[in-house]
């Protein structure tokens, strides 16, 4: 693709999130939300191989979809009180709508059927673009929205996530589809929080596209897709190797690293909410989430799998892809937990 | 529950229930959310109209804008689609079933 | 006027019925053509003509001639109608649903017919008015309209771009 292309793409993908951070009228977020789609589509379908383009229907299906629901219940609600502020929605069947169509949009867990398919038909960086970025603008809404939604709803749609974000995770092999379902249990983390500190929600989703991140460059950096190829990532770069597996510890949540943090944070809010029951839930589906990334760690540092003595060899080989962001994002990735204080302050 | 309220909803409940449910062909997908983009910018014009909210009448015209692009990208991707799987139905899309 | 209203109201639900049932892309974008020009009736009798013109022009004279042109394309030799088989259930589960819809709201007290709000023709409007301050101060939206124009164009061209290098190749 031509870099003049790449350019107007990607700017665009700006140009949508921007739109949607700064509306306050729903007719402009929706635009928002129009253009990051329409500006994703091509860097998706970028290889045109029979996946990327499967991928790329099935998201713009989606994404279509929950848009024109996000209008379609703002209109009802503009029809009802007259407003198109998105601070002012009061028709409880509207609230119910767009919360749910936003979750179709991230990929929360009774709508996220689209989520694992379409990662799986990416490029590891077009998947880390629709892993991160792709959730801020819709997430900005779903903040917004949350004082008005039906709080059991919230609930519901955070206690599936992430359950079924640990489960879905537990049967694949594939490294795609299993970050696709990490993505949703944490989006499930972000999601049951919401009603009751929105800048919890906040600090998960920084530590969130912070760690998978740095997931992804090291998949990137590794070039491998499957867990049988992280057998052998050893022989391609040894430090990366040895700091992936904490960084996938990092994700799972296990404390001296930074993924601890908005875990344990979170678990303080909702029991001080009272909500023992929910803290309990979540904190034994962290368990199930736990397992597929210690099952990577395994493949990945604890096992030497047979193999033939020049396989062995590729460590050799001079590495061309930039690794300056990989370095920063995985110090951030390990080494952010003494920063609980600070994001405590920030966030209370 | 007006009878302009009653149709535009129902028009854009009848759309989106045929995207989700019967999904044969995608231009049939497609064509059904035109139809709630349809159902959408007549929704907006008429609140327009019966409000009589001079300022909001360009929201209709630029809806319409924006669903010609999504309608665009739509298509593209159905010829996209034709010519990596050969045909349009939405059942050969299966190369990424979980 | 009313009845002619209502009748529109009416083609317009039926048209998506037709739409959502899953026909062949053939008569779906048919019935979307119908759905397309009731909407300018009804835009058209509740006074905003410009709207109904702008329906007409751009969306029945422009996109739905491009489906149904893809329609074209992707015919088949025995296309489903809306009597065969599985459509015909379909049609008539939609149908009975809006009925059961219609009931709901309007079953009780006064009936489909009764209510009625739409405004006769007249020759002041505030479409126009509204989208002449569109070129004045709604400069904004037009630039991010115009933008998203642009990047569609990208966007299709970058879509349809085949394995070949852009070569136009016979699906």
């Amino acid at each position: 693709m031509s870099p003049y292309v790449i350019t107007i793409l990607l700017s665009s993908l700006g140009l949508g999130t921007a739109l949607t951070f700064m509306s306050s009228h729903w007719l402009l977020a929706w635009m928002g939300l129009e253009i990051n789609t329409l500006a994703i589509l091509p860097l998706m379908a970028q290889h045109h191989h029979p996946r990327a383009v499967e991928a790329t229907t099935k998201y713009f299906l989606a994404q279509a979809a929950a848009a024109a629901t996000i209008l379609f219940a703002s209109t009802i609600n503009a029809w009802t009180t007259g407003e198109w502020n998105i601070y002012c929605l009061s028709h409880p069947a509207a609230t119910i709508l767009i919360t749910m169509a936003l979750a179709l949009k991230v990929g929360l867990a009774p709508v996220h059927f689209w989520m694992p398919p379409v990662m799986q038909g990416l490029t590891l960086t077009t998947g880390l673009i629709m892993a991160t970025w792709q959730k801020l603008a819709p997430f900005a809404l779903i903040i917004q929205m949350a004082p008005f939604t039906h709080p059991l709803l919230l609930t519901t749609l955070g206690l599936l996530s992430v359950f079924i974000g640990g489960w879905g995770g537990l049967n694949q092999t594939q490294l795609r589809k299993i970050l696709a379902y990490s993505s949703i249990a944490h989006l499930g983390w972000m999601i049951i929080v919401t009603q009751y500190k929105p800048q919890l929600t906040v600090l998960v989703l920084i530590t969130y596209i912070i760690m998978t991140s740095a997931t992804f460059l090291t998949f990137k950096l590794m070039a491998t897709t499957k867990i049988n190829t992280l057998a052998m990532s050893w022989a391609k770069v040894p430090t990366i190797t040895a700091m992936a597996a904490l960084a996938l510890l990092s994700l799972g949540g296990l404390p001296p690293l930074t993924g601890f943090m908005p875990k344990w944070l979170i678990l303080q809010e909702l029991t001080m909410q009272g909500l023992p029951l929910t803290a309990t839930m979540m904190t034994l589906s962290a368990l199930l989430s736990l397992y597929f990334y210690l099952r990577l760690c395994y493949a990945m540092t604890l096992t030497i799998s047979p193999n033939t003595n020049n396989s062995s060899a590729p460590w050799r080989l001079q590495n061309t892809q930039a690794t300056a962001p990989l370095a920063t994002l995985m110090i951030m990735t390990l080494l952010l937990l003494p920063l609980t204080p600070l994001a405590q302050t920030l966030t209370n | 529950m007006t009878p302009v309220y009653f149709s535009f909803t129902s028009a854009f409940t009848l759309g989106l229930t045929g995207l989700a449910f019967h999904r044969t062909h995608l231009l049939s997908a497609l064509l059904c959310l035109e139809g709630m983009m349809l159902s959408l910018f007549i929704a907006l014009a008429l609140w327009m109209l019966q409000l009589e909210s001079t300022a909001f009448s360009a929201a209709p015209i630029l809806l319409l804008a924006f669903s010609a692009c999504e309608a665009g990208a739509g298509l593209a991707l159905l010829v996209a689609t034709a010519r990596t799987h050969g045909t349009d139905r939405l059942q050969s899309l299966n190369l990424l079933q979980c | 006027m009313t009845y002619f209203l209502d009748l529109f109201l009416l083609s317009l639900v039926v048209g998506l019925v037709g739409v959502a049932s899953n026909p062949a892309p053939y008569f779906a974008a048919l019935g979307l053509a119908v759905a397309g020009g009731v909407g300018c009736g009804v835009l058209v009798g509740h006074g905003g003509s410009l709207v109904g013109l702008m329906l007409f022009l751009i969306y029945l004279g422009g996109m739905l001639v491009v489906f149904a042109y893809s329609a074209a394309l992707a015919a088949e030799p025995f296309p489903e109608t809306w009597g065969a088989g599985s459509v015909k259930v379909y049609v008539l589960m939609y149908l009975f649903g809006v009925g059961v819809a219609v009931w709901w709201f309007w079953g009780g007290h006064g009936g489909y017919w009764v209510i009625d709000e739409f405004k006769e023709f007249f020759m002041v409007r505030g479409d126009i008015g509204g989208i002449s301050l569109m070129y004045s101060v709604g400069g904004g939206m037009l630039v991010v309209c115009a933008w998203v124009l642009l990047l569609c164009l990208f966007v299709i061209l970058e879509l349809t771009r085949g394995l070949s290098r852009g070569a136009l190749r016979a699906v």
